[in-house]
């Protein structure tokens, strides 16, 4: 593995350039971006390649300037996530069954997911909730919203529907890309531009 | 597919937009080549990206031949060298628009399905070679084209089973490499589809509403009117959801050439048509009037 071609940098970039790059593509590839994408596991491999990279030229450099000092650059991506973080225990008819639901899903058996879904008795919130998330993971968006907002409805006070729902409309978290924002941060500039006009007309006009 | 997917030219480098150019007119000669001239009639941008995208592993570009062909036959145009991408892309080409045809004799009533008739008789001879280069292709898109009108004589109500079954019809023509690649174009290839199905579906409420048709969107919102306002942001969401599938897929796809070509029809050329479908400003053709040129 050539480091300076993973970052897409040359040795002769300078030490903050290469950090620039560095947190440029950790970003990119963060894992808080790939939740419930199937390709999370790959997103999950090039990160560590990064962050190899990025500790290789940086332990050199060190190593060739006599510093000896550790890089100092805080590595991203380094702590597991795990989707069960603001998990409350449940305790319900279903409560074997729904371990059992969360465990395929955490495995990325769909079907099998759905197909224990369908023997539960009722429907309650956490059904709701974790049929959203087997619709999540399918890529069926809709879906989700509606079986996500369900579980909110009915079980408001559960952190963990409400943070998924925000995460299924935020595009998939922080780091998330808004394709849609910049097609329409075109119309914000027409707008502000509109409103300057407006505005120097009106103080032109009193002056 | 409904010639969604294009550039945004302005934003173009001059090389980028020769070269789509260049993929366009080979990818013609290509169909040209393999199922003569019918099948070069049907010609999209859509196929366009395809052959872009799965050409992109390739590391180097091979210099541009020129070609003479129907559209401009006094001057020889550049094309594209023809490689196994291109020639896979004409099969794949091939396959789905005959089986749109199909779809179209399945749906449509009167002089349409007259027509869709007509092209399928005429479309055979093609589709049959095209078949036996993509067997399995070609038996996952059945699979999935019946499922699609199942779901669509049971008036289906929910966007993304409709879209599903379109989605897995994209995703199925993908080369089956068999590795991470396959993996990753897959999810890329299933979320254009069914970025290009509901946004397709968007675009001919109003049409729908009027004859009567299916259409998952007016079923899903139980639209009366074709006003797009109310729905216009889940709608967006849900769209937005898919690009950046899409947008995630290509940052993990390696690139040996084209990479900023498909990074500006992803990144730049998809939003845009998504808004302008759901602001009502899309047109077909827009500015883009001139047979294969951008």
């Amino acid at each position: 593995m050539d480091p300076y071609k993973v970052l897409g940098v040359t040795p002769q970039t300078s030490d903050d350039d290469v950090k620039r790059a560095y947190r440029e593509l950790a970003r990119k590839y963060h894992p808080d971006n790939y939740i419930n994408n199937p390709l999370a596991d790959l997103a999950e491999a090039r990160m560590k390649e990064i962050n190899e990279a990025y500790d290789m030229i940086m332990n050199e450099r060190a190593g060739k300037s006599g510093a000896g000092a550790s890089s100092g650059g805080q590595q991203y991506g380094g702590q597991q996530y795990s989707g069960s973080q603001q998990q409350r225990a449940y305790s319900g008819p279903n409560a074997s069954l729904y371990s059992q639901v969360r465990q395929a899903i955490n495995q990325g058996n769909l079907g099998m997911a759905e197909q224990l879904l369908q023997r539960a008795n009722g429907r309650d919130a956490e059904w709701f909730f974790l049929m959203g998330t087997v619709y999540y993971r399918k890529g069926w968006y809709d879906e989700a919203a509606r079986a996500y907002t369900q579980a909110c409805q009915m079980d408001p006070s559960n952190m963990e529907y409400r943070t998924a729902l925000n995460n299924l409309n935020m595009s998939g978290g922080y780091g998330g890309y808004r394709p849609m924002q910049e097609a329409s941060l075109c119309d914000m500039c027409v707008q502000l531009a509109i409103c300057n006009c407006c505005l120097n007309a009106c103080c032109n006009a009193g002056c | 597919m409904f010639g969604f997917i294009r550039p945004v030219k302005p934003e173009l480098r001059v090389k980028e937009a020769d070269r789509f150019q260049q993929v366009y007119c080979g990818l013609c000669h290509a169909i040209r080549a393999r199922y003569g001239r019918f099948y070069t009639l049907f010609l999209s941008y859509d196929m366009t990206f395809y052959a872009l995208v799965t050409g992109a592993d390739k590391a180097d570009t091979a210099p541009p031949c020129r070609k003479r062909c129907d559209a401009h036959p006094l001057i020889r145009r550049p094309c594209a060298a023809p490689d196994g991408a291109l020639e896979r892309a004409a099969d794949v080409s091939v396959l789905l628009t005959y089986h749109k045809f199909r779809d179209s004799l399945a749906d449509e009533k009167g002089p349409k399905r007259a027509l869709a008739w007509l092209l399928c008789r005429l479309g055979r001879r093609g589709y049959a070679r095209a078949r036996a280069r993509l067997p399995e292709a070609d038996r996952e898109v059945i699979a999935a084209l019946e499922d699609l009108q199942a779901l669509e004589r049971d008036h289906c109500d929910s966007m993304d089973r409709a879209a599903d079954a379109s989605a897995r019809m994209t995703a199925a023509v993908v080369p089956r490499t068999g590795d991470d690649r396959e993996r990753v174009l897959r999810q890329m290839f299933y979320h254009v589809g069914r970025w290009v199905y509901l946004l397709d579906a968007a675009q001919d409420v109003a049409e729908d509403l009027e004859q009567g048709n299916y259409n998952p969107v007016v079923l899903r919102y139980g639209l009366q009117s074709p006003d797009l306002t109310e729905i216009r942001q889940p709608l967006e969401r849900t769209l937005e959801r898919s690009l950046a599938d899409i947008c995630m897929a290509y940052d993990l796809l390696d690139f040996g050439r084209d990479a900023d070509l498909v990074r500006n029809i992803i990144f730049l050329g998809m939003p845009l048509v998504t808004k302008q479908v759901l602001d009502g400003t899309y047109q077909t053709n827009g500015g883009w009037g001139k047979h294969g040129s951008l």
